[in-house]
């Protein structure tokens, strides 16, 4: 039976998302997870979390998947160390090198490959299995006959993002925000935020969400307010198939949205799949999609006002 | 001081022409954008054997790219593609994927593997284990400080590739920006990523190149280049990806120049001619903000610095 992991970007939404029927929990660290130290946690509400995680019989993971600076290793493993001597024991990760130390110093953790890996192939999950990872993340667009492959050869648990921010380029494999701006910013524990970095410190600032003119070399304009190609992810259609398929983790992101919409989806998500499971022969999808319209748009009126905030913040600090 | 070696990169037969190559070392031949980019070194493979026999009498170090995301399905090509580049003799295989890498391991490492801009190289941790799969040598993330850089070498235990000049590999898609249709229905595909183009939006400004995104303004390291050789950096790439022939041939000349200048024990200063060629051949301006710790699109430096507002 799959997993149902959700967001907790504060410990209110650590309840709802578990109270709403989530199986598991994610939390970034600090200035560690791919998201803006705002929908982070300091390690007390962390430990906090975890407590009533396991009371209710459920898993926190916690986040570490931004890439690091090699001085900054040390700073992750003494915080996984006091995360793991607290009862908790699953990871996310990206970086390789922080996977191996990691899985080499505390053999007791679980490590799970972060979307941040990039993972597109039945090879790359396996390499990231050989780094220490016991479950890796699907990149956002894989197909089912990819995933089909990845159970069958790599030996290793899939996790599959059902409700995601997507990107136009590979995600995880982009640096136009911090491009256009970045700033190093060192917090008390000597961890640098990477502000305008989503690979290094979770902030992204989405420029690729804005319209773009596209121009020739000679200058001519060859297209105005061009968006580039990027869909909102949702795969509640293929949620059945993933649960044939045997996906371990169905994964929902929204660390930034509010805690009453993310308990929201959760809700929507934990009824279709125990409807699906319950009966799968007679499960009829029709019903869900409907339901499905208003989470969204609820959602993208959520997502757009953070979008344009974010473009308009990248923009001041130039 | 050790030697160096100035790499410029080639996509296809059509950017060979007419490049001199006089200035380079090295070569990495083949886009690991598109697939579909016409001539493509790294997937026209029976063109490899001749390509890189003809550039290794002429005494350059040869290297081939590999596909910088490949799903399952591209997995046989990339297979093949590692048996032509090793059988044609070229020195190492630039990799952008770790499952690409495995495949190289899996085939017994018949050659080097070089970590391309695009495999998100950040700590000597991870160079370390790349290592035990036969890389010998690591392009790190754009993002990458000079100072992570020097540790990334020094502790990781390889040979680091330092871009000097060109436009900064900031993103892959698998959606190509160019195109309103398929690929495979489209006109003019492969024929619009042979043209430049820019995205510009606000203040900003990107090179598309259908499936990549680049930096609008240059990356530029020229005045930095004692710094470099100082910190122990041996290894400098020129992009030269979906450039001119001109932009590569008198690029390289301007490096050339510059690296002998400044390996010699004279004093090092940038001259006027070399500013010349750069300016002539940046469209944006300069940058080279992230390898001190600041936005891609800045500049840092006391000689080039003047650059026009838009990035």
């Amino acid at each position: 039976m799959a997993e149902l992991l959700a967001s907790g970007g504060t410990p209110e939404m650590v309840r709802a998302v578990l109270e709403n029927g989530a199986d598991a929990v994610y939390v970034g660290a600090k200035g560690w997870s791919r998201r803006r130290a705002q929908y982070e946690m300091d390690d007390d509400q962390i430990v906090a979390s975890a407590s009533y995680a396991r009371e209710a019989g459920k898993v926190l993971r916690v986040a570490f998947n931004t890439l690091p600076a090699s001085r900054e290793i040390p700073l992750l493993l003494a915080k996984a160390e006091k995360f793991l001597a607290a009862g908790v024991r699953d990871f996310i990760l990206t970086d390789v090198g922080a996977m191996a130390a990691l899985s080499r110093r505390f053999p007791v953790a679980q490590i799970h490959a972060s979307v941040g890996c990039t993972i597109v192939n039945a090879q790359d999950a396996r390499f990231y299995k050989e780094a220490g990872a016991s479950q890796i993340v699907a990149e956002c667009r894989m197909d089912r006959e990819e995933m089909r492959r990845i159970k069958e050869e790599a030996g290793v648990g899939l996790e599959v993002l059902v409700h995601a921010t997507t990107c136009y380029t590979l995600l995880g494999r982009c640096t136009m925000s911090s491009y256009t701006r970045q700033e190093w910013r060192i917090d008390g524990e000597g961890k640098n935020h990477f502000l305008g970095s989503p690979n290094r410190g979770g902030l992204c600032y989405r420029i690729c969400l804005t319209e773009w003119d596209r121009i020739a070399e000679d200058g001519t304009a060859e297209a105005r307010g061009v968006v580039l190609p990027n869909v909102a992810y949702f795969l509640v259609d293929d949620i059945p198939a993933l649960i044939d398929l045997g996906v371990d983790t169905i994964k929902i992101q929204g660390r930034e949205y509010s805690v009453s919409l993310v308990g929201e989806m959760v809700r929507f998500y934990r009824e279709l799949i125990d409807a699906y499971v319950k009966d799968r022969p007679s499960f009829a999808m029709e019903p869900w999609k409907e339901r499905m319209a208003g989470i969204v748009s609820a959602r993208d009126a959520e997502r757009r006002e953070k979008t344009a905030g974010l473009i308009s913040e990248s923009l001041t600090g130039s | 001081m050790a030697a160096t070696e100035l790499i410029a990169s080639l996509a296809s037969p059509r950017e060979r022409e007419a490049t001199d190559l006089g200035p380079y070392d090295a070569v990495c031949l083949g886009s690991p954008y598109c697939r579909r980019v016409r001539g493509n070194f790294a997937e026209e493979l029976p063109r490899l054997p001749e390509t890189v026999a003809g550039l290794r009498a002429a005494g350059k170090n040869v290297y081939v790219t590999s596909p910088a995301a490949p799903r399952g399905r591209d997995l046989p090509h990339v297979e093949r593609l590692i048996d032509a580049v090793a059988a044609a003799g070229a020195q190492a295989l630039e990799v952008h994927n770790m499952g690409v890498l495995r495949i190289l391991r899996e085939k017994g490492n018949p050659l080097p593997a070089h970590m391309g801009a695009f495999a998100n190289v950040y700590t000597h941790l991870t160079a370390q284990v790349l290592r035990e799969y036969g890389v010998a040598r690591v392009r790190p993330n754009a993002e990458v400080s000079l100072q992570e850089m020097e540790i990334l070498s020094r502790e990781g235990g390889v040979e680091v590739e330092v871009l000097v000049h060109g436009k900064i590999p900031l993103g892959v898609t698998e959606r190509c920006s160019l195109l309103t249709e398929g690929e495979e229905a489209s006109p003019s595909c492969p024929s619009a990523c042979e043209e430049t183009h820019w995205l510009t939006t606000r203040q900003w400004v990107l090179k598309t190149v259908g499936k990549g995104i680049l930096s609008g303004r240059d990356m530029c390291m020229l005045e930095h280049l004692p710094r470099l050789l100082s910190a122990g950096f041996t290894v400098f790439k020129v992009e030269g990806l979906h450039e001119t022939a001109a932009y590569r041939s008198e690029i390289g000349r301007v490096y050339r120049e510059a690296l002998d200048l400044a390996t010699s024990g004279k004093p090092y200063e940038i001259r006027p001619e070399w500013a010349d060629v750069l300016r002539r051949h940046s469209r944006e301006g300069f940058c080279n903000g992230y390898y001190f710790g600041k936005s891609g699109r800045f500049y840092v430096g006391a000689v080039l610095q003047e650059s026009k507002p838009k990035v």
